[in-house]
């Protein structure tokens, strides 16, 4: 009995604190019972060869921060406290920042759509997407995981500043990869969109920042070599009743999640939950760097589609402007010491 | 030399700590906060490439003399996602553009504000747009037409 009143008081959580948004919701809206009813009797579609149907568009962008902020204490709000936390992050985005600060060079986001108030986004009443450390927080780093941080910030400093040479610049802005690529698949930002297909033996996922496909064998078939790293490391997956699990290892280590090593493994769970909402969670066990896995748990609300290309590189000037600026500041600098000398 | 390293480092600095403020590259790096410009010009290309779109304008310089801008602007899969297009943009759209000026002392600038000659914002989405919530009240903080 009691073990039936906290499944179901589960199932309450579940509807309140991860449910989500729908297109059709009002913001901030508590689900009434006919809605909870209705979640009730929805059963997870399914593929023609039978397996729990989780495609088509989705979305992660929330704002919702991975780490509870340190003036929070609980672990999840209010339906008005979340109100105000959406109110206050959405104005912050839409402000105009003071012209003439650096702060101020960048777009006005509303204008842009790249502000998340004007798309579709994830509502939970979490206040951080870890669950587990229950503090909402990353668990503390090992000494290994403090010397590797330590080691990564000396070589930035040695390899100078990011506009001294295009390997000095961020990976994102290289159109290499994007942090929210995966996995741990993460609100990017903006475009913070997937496409979910399924076949045969197999699921793709494809992220649009930047244009990756996780292609993700369902075969059981044996993991790669450990000498063999990629960019979104090797996926396996498999299905725990309706829930699809994914292990990936084999990280090649230049797109550090967090400060983690090449040795992370993520184990992620996808499921559907209702018509719109699409279950994530994600475990990070790292021994290298933190001193205990933790897990998060970003839900996913659907998007439209289709999904655009990004084709990052062909349109990237930013990189161009952005060195060409840098060697023209410090020619003007040197000649300004050099007059300052003959003077 | 190292004052622009510590002045790149606190554009980066105040960039994470804005939170919200998340875009492809650090602005400050491309674009001098020094050099702010409002140009009033023709719209006469939207280039629609990622990770930024270009849009082309032809602003005439205080002799008369026509001289062409290329503003850097939003991502074009947002824009795209917000009902934004390139039939939403005309060419020959009046636009006057507040923007901060390129690093490379070339004809580039950021695009902060388009603003038409009516006084609206160009892109500024509607509930109605297609990657927005269809229903419910307007999207906290999402700012009206002017």
């Amino acid at each position: 009995m009691r073990h039936r009143a906290v499944a179901s008081f589960g199932v309450l959580l579940v509807a309140i604190a991860v449910t989500v948004v729908a297109t059709r919701s009002v913001a901030g809206q508590a689900p009434s019972p006919a809605k909870a009813a209705a979640a009730k009797k929805w059963t997870v579609p399914r593929t023609p060869d039978g397996q729990p149907d989780l495609q088509g568009f989705w979305t992660n962008s929330t704002y919702v921060p991975l780490e509870r902020p340190n003036n929070v204490a609980k672990a999840i709000y209010t339906e008005q406290e979340f109100a105000a936390m959406i109110k206050d992050a959405a104005a912050r985005e839409t402000e105009q920042t003071e012209p003439g600060t650096i702060a101020d060079v960048h777009y006005d986001f509303t204008q842009f759509g790249l502000d998340r108030s004007q798309s579709a986004f994830v509502k939970t009443l979490r206040t951080s997407l870890i669950v587990d450390p229950s503090n909402g927080k990353l668990p503390p780093l090992t000494a290994e995981g403090q010397k590797r941080a330590a080691d990564r910030a000396a070589e930035r400093r040695r390899m100078g500043a990011t506009t001294d040479a295009v390997q000095n610049m961020p990976i994102g802005t290289r159109c290499l990869i994007m942090a929210g690529s995966g996995p741990p698949m993460m609100s990017a930002g903006y475009n913070s969109n997937y496409q979910i297909v399924q076949s045969p033996g197999y699921v793709m996922i494809l992220v649009e920042m930047i244009h990756d496909a996780r292609i993700i064998p369902l075969d059981g078939r044996a993991p790669l070599p450990e000498n063999m790293r990629q960019w979104m490391g090797d996926s396996r997956g498999h299905w725990e009743g309706d829930t699809l699990v994914i292990e990936t290892t084999n990280l090649n280590g230049k797109n550090p999640y967090r400060g983690s090593s090449e040795k992370m493994r993520i184990t992620e769970r996808l499921s559907r939950v209702d018509a719109n909402t699409l279950g994530y969670q994600f475990t990070v066990d790292d021994p290298a760097t933190w001193s205990t896995p933790f897990t998060a748990e970003a839900p996913m609300t659907k998007s439209v589609g289709p999904i655009f290309e990004h084709a990052c590189h062909e349109g990237n000037y930013g990189v161009r402007n952005t060195l060409v600026g840098a060697r023209l500041e410090e020619k003007k600098a040197a000649e300004g010491a050099a007059k300052k000398t003959s003077q | 030399m190292r004052t622009k390293h510590v002045i790149a480092g606190v554009g980066v600095g105040l960039l994470v700590m804005a939170g919200p403020v998340r875009a492809h590259h650090a602005f400050s790096s491309e674009f001098d906060v020094k050099k702010p410009l409002t140009l009033k010009g023709t719209i006469t290309k939207w280039e629609m490439i990622n990770p930024h779109s270009w849009f082309h304008l032809e602003v005439k310089d205080p002799n008369g003399q026509v001289v062409e801008w290329m503003i850097e602007g939003g991502s074009p899969n947002s824009l795209i996602r917000q009902g934004v297009t390139k039939n939403s943009i005309p060419i020959g759209t009046e636009v006057t553009i507040e923007a901060y000026a390129a690093k490379d002392a070339t004809n580039k600038a950021v695009g902060r504000n388009f603003i038409l000659a009516d006084g609206k914002r160009l892109f500024v989405g509607s509930q109605g747009s297609p990657g927005a919530p269809d229903s419910g009240p307007a999207a906290p903080g999402t700012q009206p037409l002017k």
